[in-house]
């Protein structure tokens, strides 16, 4: 409990800290090479891909319940 | 079952039905008073081919998606997706110490893959202020696996946008076909689905049908540090419960003694990855790294390396090359042979599997994407506010340590995927 609450207070921190980007300097920020999941389709098709000739699942930015089949 | 691996034909009309009633939801929606921007159409393809030893899979995937923002306040989407599968994939494994016993004979047999897989989806997101609520649902159905997801997720932006947290549940409700066993006997005599007909009806006697429970969580941090740096933190943890083995394939775990794969039941996955997007400004590109690892309850442990250099040449044309590394450790309870042998042969417990994916093995990843955005000031055909088209080519080699058929190593492990993306906003 204690370790969660120390990784809360590390993460406000650290984020309360950050107020450094004002809004206009999002510009680049915005720019479709900044995000995280771009293509998000595209990215699920190929994910897919991997995940089926691969053990590990997890960690990609989408939301979905994965895949139970063998 | 998810296609790659498996066979089937489709249960379109269900999945007709529910495609239907996503899209002539979307389109009540846009039927509503319309802002400048109300509907996003995407179409993606991709086409995955690998023959390694013994086997080969070929797999077109293609997709289809339509999100309609009737207001501020609400977005609705709907979407089709397909797999299409044909290839050959192993039915029977057998390892090199039961191939030395057996010389001359074809001790690992492949049999004929044709499937497909078609999936409907649908969502809606709603927004106020800062915070975002999702809930979306998929259906899928193939000749021997159907699936029911649920996922929700809350999202909400802090610190004037640069700090955004997100939490996701899903849950999965699936069925998978397997063959009737006989109740006297031990998985060690259990036999394989020899095909998909007569599951998920009640014409052949010798189909059932078993469960899986797939739970998923998610908890993502994204922080913007500074105007061209950001970074993003995933935590997943899954816990899969039922029948998780492929009921089709069987593994020689002795003189005259064939078994279906005998998988546990539940499994536990967790994963943690990182990600740092950097914007160079000289060169007009950015910098994507993703590192990711990864533990189950299987004991199966990777660690992931993913590098992105995507770089505009002109204003509406850029181009992307990747590299990945995989690398990860087999199951507990994995064994190239289980009939006998020097270790790492040799029997490990009370199951066994002839899944290539769950032995140690590594792979490489290296593809380029070229994408074309264009967004002009007037409308394109006087209807669409912009346009967006990409194709990409990838190449994906794999190098197992231990995994062999009958003692032959997999040699031309590699996999050749190629991606279509057309995306227009109106």
């Amino acid at each position: 409990m204690n370790t969660i609450r120390l990784i809360l207070i590390a993460i406000v921190a650290l984020t309360s800290a950050c107020v450094t980007v004002k809004p206009q300097e999002r510009s680049v920020l915005a720019d479709p090479l900044m995000q995280f999941e771009g293509d998000p389709h595209a990215a699920a098709q190929l994910r897919h891909a991997l995940e089926n000739r691969e053990g590990a699942y997890g960690g990609s930015s989408a939301v979905g319940g994965g895949c139970g089949c063998n | 079952m998810q296609l790659i691996r498996f066979a089937t034909r489709v249960g379109a009309s269900r999945v007709a039905a529910l495609l239907g009633a996503g899209i002539a939801a979307a389109l009540v929606a846009v039927a509503a008073p319309v802002r400048a921007e109300v509907v996003t159409f995407d179409t993606t393809h991709t086409l995955f081919h690998e023959s390694p030893t013994r086997t080969k899979m070929t797999v077109y995937t293609p997709g289809a998606d339509l999100e309609v923002a009737p207001t501020d306040w609400l977005r609705v989407r709907a979407g089709w997706e397909a797999d299409i599968v044909s290839g050959a994939s192993v039915a029977v494994k057998a390892g090199p110490a039961y191939a030395n016993t057996h010389p001359g004979a074809d001790v690992v047999t492949t049999a004929s893959v044709h499937d497909v897989r078609n999936q409907a989806r649908g969502g809606f997101t709603l927004k106020k202020e800062n915070v975002e609520l999702t809930g979306g649902y998929a259906y899928s159905t193939e000749n021997d696996y159907k699936s029911n997801s649920f996922n929700v997720a809350a999202r909400t932006d802090t610190y004037e946008h640069n700090s955004q947290f997100e939490i996701s549940y899903a849950r999965n409700f699936d069925r998978v076909c397997d063959r009737v066993q006989s109740a006297n006997d031990s998985p060690a005599r259990f036999r394989a689905l020899e095909d998909s007909s007569g599951c998920f009806t009640k014409s052949n006697p010798l189909r059932t049908t078993r469960d899986i429970g797939v739970d998923g969580f998610q908890g993502t941090w994204s922080q913007a540090w500074t105007p061209i740096f950001v970074t993003q933190v995933v935590y997943t943890a899954q816990v899969n419960s039922g029948f998780q083995s492929n009921p089709y394939r069987s593994v020689i775990l002795g003189e005259g003694l064939k078994a279906q794969e005998h998988e546990p039941d539940n499994r536990f996955r967790e994963a943690v990855a990182l990600r740092g997007n950097l914007f160079l400004r000289p060169l007009k590109a950015a910098v994507r790294i993703s590192l990711r690892g990864y533990y189950d309850s299987w004991n199966v442990k990777s660690g992931t390396a993913e590098a992105e250099l995507e770089k505009y040449l002109g204003e509406s044309f850029r181009v992307m090359a990747r590299g990945r590394y995989y690398r990860q450790s087999g199951a507990i309870f994995w064994s190239d042979d289980y009939s006998g042998g020097d270790r790492p042969l040799g029997p490990k417990g009370q199951y066994w599997t002839g899944d290539r994916e769950l032995s140690p093995f590594s792979s490489w990843l290296v593809g380029v994407r070229a994408m074309y955005a264009v967004r002009p000031a007037t409308r394109i055909f006087g209807i669409m506010e912009s346009f967006r088209a990409g194709v990409s080519g990838d190449m994906l080699a794999l190098s197992y340590d231990e995994f062999t058929l009958g003692g032959q190593r997999i040699g031309n492990a590699r996999a050749y995927i190629l991606g279509l993306t057309v995306s227009a906003l109106f």
